[in-house]
């Protein structure tokens, strides 16, 4: 299990593209991906949940990672969210 | 019969109507423990037939409009295939024994009710994408889909009026059929103006009753620049249709030409043009039509609507974001935010686009801020905390007198020692009113000691001045923004602010009008906040207009009795001094 913060950079926040993406990138994973925001945590296959996090721009998010490939999965999910989302 | 709602994607088209209702109806059972298998087979084959369908359309609009537009499918398919969505369903059906249908709909129910709960307005619009694609499987579940291409069978150009038009219906048209768009509800972010624009097909939305209103089959204009729908218009009517169609091919040709640069008269009297949005998101379509400055950022999207929710906001902090969004993204300019303007009838509504009927006469703007302290003054928090990413200026709408301006200003000090209590000391902030009372208006030269600026709302100024109320198809034709009594107010005003040397600006349609654009120019207004759509036109307007020809016209204008009087004072004016220069 690893786990990591990083914060959000894209001005619109975790809106629909942005978790769209995140959801995409961690569905090419198999290990357990949760995101955590505040209080909440949420399953990162899940846009509905992403979505629901409401993370604005400047919040920190908690990325964790559990299973064979939790090192590739966080790193790649890192990158994602601290470039913006952009591909 | 006339319809106003806004405009939302502009140009002019003239169709019939073909009026669409979406509707899907259920049937909720508990199913048989044997007949479980076959209920998520059921339900298995309709989202698969749902993804196949969406795949289509994201397809489809990426082609058309693009890939920008193709995310809200790709969002819509992750959507689909969410654990919060089809692992529950699927637990309804198991543990519950629910129908397929039922499973579906409480899923989606349950899904609603969080994106309810969370305070970010943003998420809670993501609520029309869980719709969509519950109502896509819910459709699919139905024996047949009828999946057959809107306009189907209809002959000739199709205006297309619906209650909603969900993104899904939408990509499902035929645009080279459909020429133009009416829908009950939305606004200027809404899904599907969004797209309409980028097709390039005229749009009216907000029309709240339209799809019941408007006969199918009835010929209907849509005007998505003015934001109306006529219906059955005379056949007068459509050859001036013809011109506002080369208006609108010239309005594009504007926007190219005029997006840039300053607003200056022929004469060299700098004019500025600022932008009305109600949503952070805007900030980007106001510089794209060369805003100088957001002149009213409305800031109702942040009330949370609902049954029993009564006046409630999202929180501070989420106000702080979506105030400070904007000005960030227009600093250096200035960002006008004026605090909430709904009336009480707002609160309880019975559809999503209930902010655009405002009571005219009732308690709203500053009267409710006033009656809900604890409210008003967390939104003068978060506007507070936001001054320093930006020019940020704070305006009170729906004033009529300086008891109001100086009870508002008691509660932005108590904000002011709330944030300086917790170690924070916000900059100072001008702080002005909306002249949209009458009485407000009459005595703008004593209110000017109370504020920092002033800024004229036409719309409710013109309503109440001339007692029309704009909604009332009966008495609607009284409006008329160049009303003597109109101008006799607004020189009174324009000459108060002088006077005061208070800046003085003004946000209203009437602005967006060539001939009474060039009548407010003459009555020393030079700060206007308008639909960004509007700014390129007005920017041409101003760059062939003298003012000192529109001043004259003005003065002339004063003294006429009756509004035809007016317009031929304001057509003396002419238009053309700085393209003659440039016509060989």
């Amino acid at each position: 299990m690893r786990s990591l913060a990083v914060r959000i950079t894209n001005p619109l926040g975790l809106h629909a593209r942005a978790a769209a993406r995140f959801v995409h990138a961690a569905g090419a994973f198999s290990c357990q991906i949760r995101v955590a925001c505040g209080s909440r945590v949420m399953d990162g296959k899940s846009i509905m949940g992403l979505l629901l996090l409401a993370a604005a721009h400047g919040t920190e998010i908690v990325i964790a990672t559990d299973g064979p490939d939790e090192a590739a999965a966080i790193e790649t999910l890192a990158q994602l969210v601290a470039g913006g989302f952009e591909p | 019969m006339k319809l106003t709602g806004l405009g939302v994607s502009p140009g002019v088209a003239v169709g019939r109507a073909l009026v669409f209702r979406q509707h899907t109806f259920d049937i909720r059972f508990r199913v048989s423990p044997q007949a479980i298998d076959h209920e998520l087979g059921r339900l298995q084959q309709a989202r698969d037939r749902s993804r196949r369908q969406i795949v289509e359309i994201k397809d489809r609009i990426a082609r058309t409009a693009g890939s920008d537009h193709a995310y809200l499918f790709e969002a819509q398919l992750l959507m689909l295939d969410d654990p919060m969505l089809a692992d529950r369903a699927v637990h309804f059906i198991r543990a519950e024994h629910m129908n397929a249908e039922w499973a579906v709909r409480r899923a989606g129910e349950e899904l609603t009710a969080l994106f309810d709960q969370t305070a970010d307005p943003y998420l809670r619009e993501r609520k029309g994408d869980v719709a969509d694609v519950m109502g896509r499987i819910r459709l699919n579940l139905r024996p047949q889909s009828a999946s057959a291409q809107i306009p189907g069978s209809v002959e000739g150009p199709v205006v297309l009026v619906a209650d909603e038009l969900a993104p899904s219906t939408a990509a499902q048209v035929d645009w080279r059929r459909v020429v133009g768009f009416a829908t009950d509800v939305g606004s200027w972010t809404y899904h599907t103006a969004i797209l309409a624009r980028s097709l390039h097909v005229p749009a009216v939305v907000g029309l709240h009753d339209a799809s019941t209103r408007i006969p199918a089959g009835a010929t209907v204009a849509v005007d998505g620049s003015s934001g109306e729908v006529i219906v059955d218009p005379s056949p007068d009517l459509l050859a001036q249709i013809d011109a506002w169609r080369s208006r609108d091919v010239e309005a594009e040709r504007a926007l190219e030409e005029f997006r840039h640069g300053p607003a200056v008269t022929a004469d060299g009297v700098r004019i500025r043009l600022e932008a009305n949005i109600e949503r952070p998101e805007e900030v980007v379509v106001a510089r794209k039509y060369g805003a100088e400055g957001i002149g009213l950022y409305r800031s109702e999207f942040l009330l949370i609507r609902g049954a029993g929710a009564g006046l409630a906001t999202v929180d501070e902090d989420a106000q702080y974001a979506a105030y400070r969004t904007v000005l960030e993204q227009m600093a250096p300019e200035r960002v006008t935010v004026r605090t909430f303007d709904v009336g009480e009838d707002d609160l309880y509504p019975g559809s999503g686009a209930a902010h655009l009927s405002r009571p005219v006469l009732g308690r709203r703007g500053i009267r409710l801020s006033l009656a809900h302290p604890d409210l008003f003054k967390t939104q003068l928090r978060a506007l507070l905390r936001a001054a320093r990413h930006g020019a940020l200026r704070i305006m009170f709408p729906f004033v009529s007198g300086a008891e109001e301006i100086r009870a508002a200003r008691a509660v932005l000090a108590d904000a002011v020692d709330e944030l300086r209590a917790r170690g924070d000391t916000p900059p100072a902030v001008p702080v002005g009113i909306m002249i949209e009372v009458p009485s407000a208006a009459l005595t703008a030269d004593l209110l000017a000691a109370d504020a920092d600026f002033f800024s004229v709302g036409t719309n409710d100024l013109i309503q109440c001045c001339l007692a029309v109320d704009r909604s009332d198809d009966r008495v609607s034709r009284l409006y008329e923004p160049c009303h003597p009594a109109v101008l006799r107010v607004l020189r009174h005003v324009s000459r108060s602010a002088r006077r005061a040397a208070l800046p003085l600006s003004l946000c209203g349609e009437m602005a967006a009008e060539p001939g009474a654009l060039a009548l407010l120019i003459g009555l020393g207004i030079t700060e206007f906040s308008m639909v960004p759509t509007a700014i390129p036109m007005a920017k041409r307007v101003i760059r062939d207009l003298r003012a000192d020809e529109a001043r004259r016209a003005a003065a002339k204008a004063l003294r006429a009795a009756t509004v035809a009087d007016v317009e031929r004072a304001v057509e003396a004016v002419r238009f053309t001094h700085n393209a003659r220069r440039s016509d060989p």
